[in-house]
């Protein structure tokens, strides 16, 4: 009834509207017309009507290019109202140790602490420490004096010391610390079989050396506590071994005191920054190592004195990008000026992957397994695979994310199936986490010789311990 | 019939406008024709514009809240891109702590009471459904006991022949006993982000003993056994080290969320000369009131011998999931105090082992108590610093805990029995006390118990090794060997 009722009023006020129209618009144009054209009016209205709201919805959701997206709204509106914190550096291709986190937050962070405690003096220049210029005696009174700590456990084996490390805090993205954790395992394991230590850095020891530069003053530490130790071997946390039966050749370097992997051509002839890569290197603990950190450290001290260090490398080296000083780029602008200096005692290695740049390794694993064996080390059976530029731990690497674990896994798993097979087992695939059985369990499990004779391999084998200088 | 009147009469008449209307049906059908129109237009209309606010509305709740800032959206961008690694494989998400039952801790001999904490460990039977991919490859018969592997009744002879044809792995080291460190996780990412970070800091802790103390780690992260899964999964990781490496003396088991707190202790070996498995635990909980947390299975030492594979074989029958871990934990149950409800675990399991084949078994096992070769945290994490301040490394026992072991607290899992920020910043603190006294012989200290950011204590000099000398922990146990 009231329907009835309300549904004529309705009708009634249409009805009104509609004379109002059509005495209006039937004096032009008539009445049949006029009709239609309200008609059209009004789908014209809910046209546009949704027109607006498509735009809105899909500049929401996928974002309309040059005319933003809301998000990119609201963060204008945010660095309108509050000063900008530092932005991300500018992307580029180089490792990055996790020891001090990446700069920004290091700088922001850690700096504060540092400042508290010592004050660096501007006008003093930065050293890494008091000068010290005997340490070759030093060090081999100490020996002398100590022989259950020799510095070679093998004839031709000397002691070595890994070092590797990542940032104080948690990582930024959510699994970074998975692949952190996977990536000590790995290192823990060819460490294991090779007889070598591990020390893994959580600690930033000095702020003004913070982000990649953070490996100096934990080198230079290192080398002074333990003089028992002949080689420290710096790893990125990003590299990781994928040939475990691989043993470094100790007596090519009898005669040398830093050996990383890179081109002599590329150093000396090309100055090229990627010339030598100082995500994983050898330095031996003595005297020409000291003075070459304290060489080296100059260009390293955050904030001023790194950004105009980084115009120089960028300037005098092929290739650089334009960003603050890195201590790779450093080192080659170092060599390649210094060589009569420093030349003679660096090994620039490339006849084995020392570093192996991940890129172009990770897609041939299966080849690799089908042609060739562990032991080789070089680009038929890599030692090290360097996941270089993908930052597992941050925000902003150079690849994309998923390549870049999906690949980390891979390498993982290609490295840790030559663990597994020592105890008869293998992973399902180079990306599956499960494993399988491949060898059977015995009552005679003394007799099973493991493939690549990891078990119990020479190189780990006790003798006699002499002191070697 | 009362509408038909009032229709009439509202079409009839007594309005004024539809009476212009009201000549004729013609009229009358097209008023009602025009009305329909527009009701169904304006009906159109409501659907379309609700079903566009809709999907502004999804399109805007992604972006979060109000006042967000970037940082929220590339986290969201990266959740997205890791969630395919994480989602992998649905083992990960099965019992995933190798170490996951919830073992509330016995108080010292003094307290006889029921251990206050003994909470409904809810995770082990929650257990979503096992890994989907394969089905069972063997059906695990419960009336075949199952095994680890071939019986081997000769391990002492082989293993004596193996040392003499191998004298370059022998298993005394510098008069030590050639120990491995066996611990691990779980293969895939932890339920939360912050668990792996743990793991990583308490790996870091073992790494760091173990090099001062010249023992070897093994890290495990793969399930040997599908059958013998969570808690049982050292079971046969432990046997396989055995067999793999005869030149190893002890077999060190430790829990993943187990940390040392006295970096400078070391275990007194020559006190176990005649036992085979040393574990803490106390022996009147253990022979009296056969209680469930007499012992602790988080942190063991077993020796490399036939009385431990053959313990191993007679440990591991409760173990295979499914039906028999089931039944077998009623049976624990129902044998030990105050044991809650849940399905067997492999420290019940050997405290049950133990009490009921007691000739066999107990005259080669040392209950230690006497330092904290497992120290429940709950107890401890809160008196570090007055720890500090009255004493000194080297005890190991409650005045500077060995171990601190945090039972219950999962922190890769989901479902810990312990408040999260409480394990967390216990977890922190005691790593923090820990690496002080790793960092000392560089010079540098933590800020605090919970800060991660260190500073100096010692200036550097020309001569460090001076403090080499006086600081590295190897050194001062060299000095003190006889």
């Amino acid at each position: 009834m009231e329907t009835q009722i309300l549904s004529l009023k309705n009708r009634e006020d249409i009805d009104e509207e509609e004379e109002d129209y059509r005495t209006m618009i039937e004096r032009c144009l008539g009445p049949h017309r006029c009709r239609r054209i309200q008609r059209a009016l009004r789908h014209l209205k809910v046209t546009v009507l949704c027109l607006v709201l498509t735009v809105v919805v899909l500049r929401g959701t996928i974002g309309a290019g040059k005319f933003g997206t809301p998000e990119q709204d609201l963060d204008e509106i945010h660095q309108h109202f509050q000063p900008s914190r530092k932005r991300a550096e500018p992307h580029r291709v180089l490792e990055e140790i996790q020891t001090g986190g990446d700069s920004s937050s290091s700088t922001s962070g850690d700096g504060n602490s540092a400042g508290k405690e010592d004050k660096p003096d501007p006008n003093k220049p930065y050293t890494l420490g008091p000068k010290i210029s005997d340490w070759d005696e030093q060090r081999s009174d100490w020996l002398a004096k100590n022989p259950t700590f020799p510095n070679f456990i093998g004839p031709n084996k000397p002691r070595v010391l890994l070092v590797t490390g990542s940032a104080p805090k948690p990582c930024e993205n959510p699994v970074g610390d998975h692949y952190l954790l996977k990536s000590i395992k790995n290192k823990i394991d060819y460490c294991r079989l090779h007889g070598i230590e591990i020390f893994y850095n959580m600690a930033l020891l000095d702020a003004e050396m913070a982000g990649f530069w953070a490996k100096l003053p934990l080198i230079r530490k290192l080398l002074l506590s333990h003089p028992e130790v002949e080689f420290l071997w710096w790893m990125d946390s990003d590299a990781m071994f994928t040939d475990m039966a691989f043993e470094l050749p100790w007596e090519r370097y009898k005669e040398y005191n830093l050996v990383m992997h890179g081109w002599n051509e590329m150093v000396y002839d090309e100055k090229n920054w990627i010339g030598l890569n100082t995500g994983s290197f050898l330095f031996r603990n003595n005297q020409w190592a000291l003075d070459l950190l304290d060489t080296w450290a100059p260009m390293g001290p955050k904030g001023k004195i790194r950004e105009e260090a980084g115009k120089v490398l960028t300037r005098e080296l092929k290739g650089r990008p334009v960003f603050e000083a890195d201590d790779q780029s450093a080192m080659v602008y170092l060599l390649a000026t210094q060589r009569d200096t420093w030349g003679n005692k660096v090994y620039l290695e490339s006849g084995y992957y020392l570093h192996g740049y991940w890129g172009i390794l990770v897609d041939r694993y299966e080849e690799m397994i089908e042609n060739y064996h562990p032991g080789l080390g070089d680009h038929r059976w890599p030692l090290v695979t360097h996941f270089v530029g993908c930052k597992p731990c941050g925000k902003f690497g150079d690849y994309p994310v998923e390549r870049c674990l999906k690949q980390m896994d891979r390498a993982f798993n290609f490295g840790d199936n030559q663990i597994l097979q020592i105890y008869g087992f293998t992973h399902k695939s180079l990306a599956s986490r499960k494993v399988k059985r491949v060898r059977n369990e015995t009552s005679n499990p003394l007799e099973m010789k493991d493939e690549l004779g990891l078990l119990h391999p020479a190189f780990k084998a006790v003798k006699l311990q002499t002191n070697q200088v | 019939m009362v509408q038909d009147a009032l229709r009439t009469s509202g079409s009839g008449g007594g309005l004024p406008t539809t009476a212009v209307w009201n000549g004729g049906g013609r009229g009358r059908g097209f008023l009602r024709g025009w009305q329909v129109q527009n009701t169904s237009i304006n009906i159109k209309i409501m659907i379309l514009c609700g079903f566009v606010t809709i999907l502004v509305l999804l399109g805007t709740v992604s972006f979060g809240n109000l006042g967000s800032s970037n940082a929220d959206a590339v986290n969201q961008n990266l959740i997205k891109e890791t969630e395919p690694i994480l989602a992998e494989s649905p083992s990960a998400s099965v019992p995933t702590d190798l170490e996951e039952l919830p073992k509330p801790e016995a108080n010292p001999p003094t307290d006889l009471e029921e251990p206050p904490i003994a909470e409904e460990p809810s995770k082990p039977e929650a257990n979503p459904p096992p890994e989907l991919e394969e089905p069972p490859k063997a059906e695990v018969n419960p009336n075949v006991t199952y095994t680890l592997g071939p019986r081997i009744t000769n391990w002492d002879s082989q293993r004596k022949v193996w040392l003499n044809q191998n004298p370059g792995f022998p298993s005394i080291v510098n008069g030590k006993a050639r120990i491995l460190l066996l611990t691990g996780s779980p293969p895939g990412p932890c339920d939360k982000p912050i668990g792996d970070y743990y793991l990583l800091k308490t790996v870091k802790n073992k790494i760091d003993y173990c090099r001062i103390h010249g023992i070897e780690i093994v890290y495990n992260m793969a399930h040997l056994d599908e059958e013998l899964s969570g808690y049982w999964t050292k079971l046969p990781m432990i046997r396989r080290l055995m067999l793999s490496h005869p030149e190893v003396e002890w077999i060190w088991w430790m829990d993943s969320d187990a940390l040392f707190t006295d970096i400078l202790f070391e275990i007194p070996m020559s006190r176990y000369e005649k036992h085979n498995l040393v574990i803490h635990g106390y022996p009147d909980l253990l022979f009296n009131q056969k209680s469930w947390v007499a012992l602790n299975t988080g942190v063991f030492l077993l020796r490399n011998c036939q009385w431990s594979l053959d313990l191993l074989d007679a440990w591991a029958p409760m173990g295979p999931k499914g039906p028999i871990r089931d039944e077998a934990g009623k049976v624990l149950t129902a044998y030990l105090k105050g044991r809650p409800a849940f399905e067997a675990d492999d420290q019940s399991a050997l405290i049950y082992l133990l009490l009921s084949q007691k000739e066999k078994w107990m005259e080669k096992v040392y209950v230690e108590n006497q330092y904290y070769l497992h120290g429940f945290w709950e107890g401890l994490v809160d008196k570090y610093e007055e720890m500090i301040e009255k004493y000194h490394p080297g005890l190991g026992d409650e005045r500077w805990p060995f171990v601190t072991h945090f039972v219950g607290c999962k922190p890769c899992g989901s479902y810990a029995d312990y408040a999260e920020e409480r394990c967390f910043k216990g977890m922190e603190r005691a790593f923090n006390f820990a690496d002080n006294q790793v960092l000392k012989l560089y010079g540098f200290s933590h800020m605090g118990l919970l800060s991660p950011k260190v500073k100096r204590i010692r200036n550097e000099t020309v001569s460090p090794l001076e403090f080499v000398d006086k600081f590295d922990i190897r050194r001062t146990h060299e000095e003190t060997k006889p």
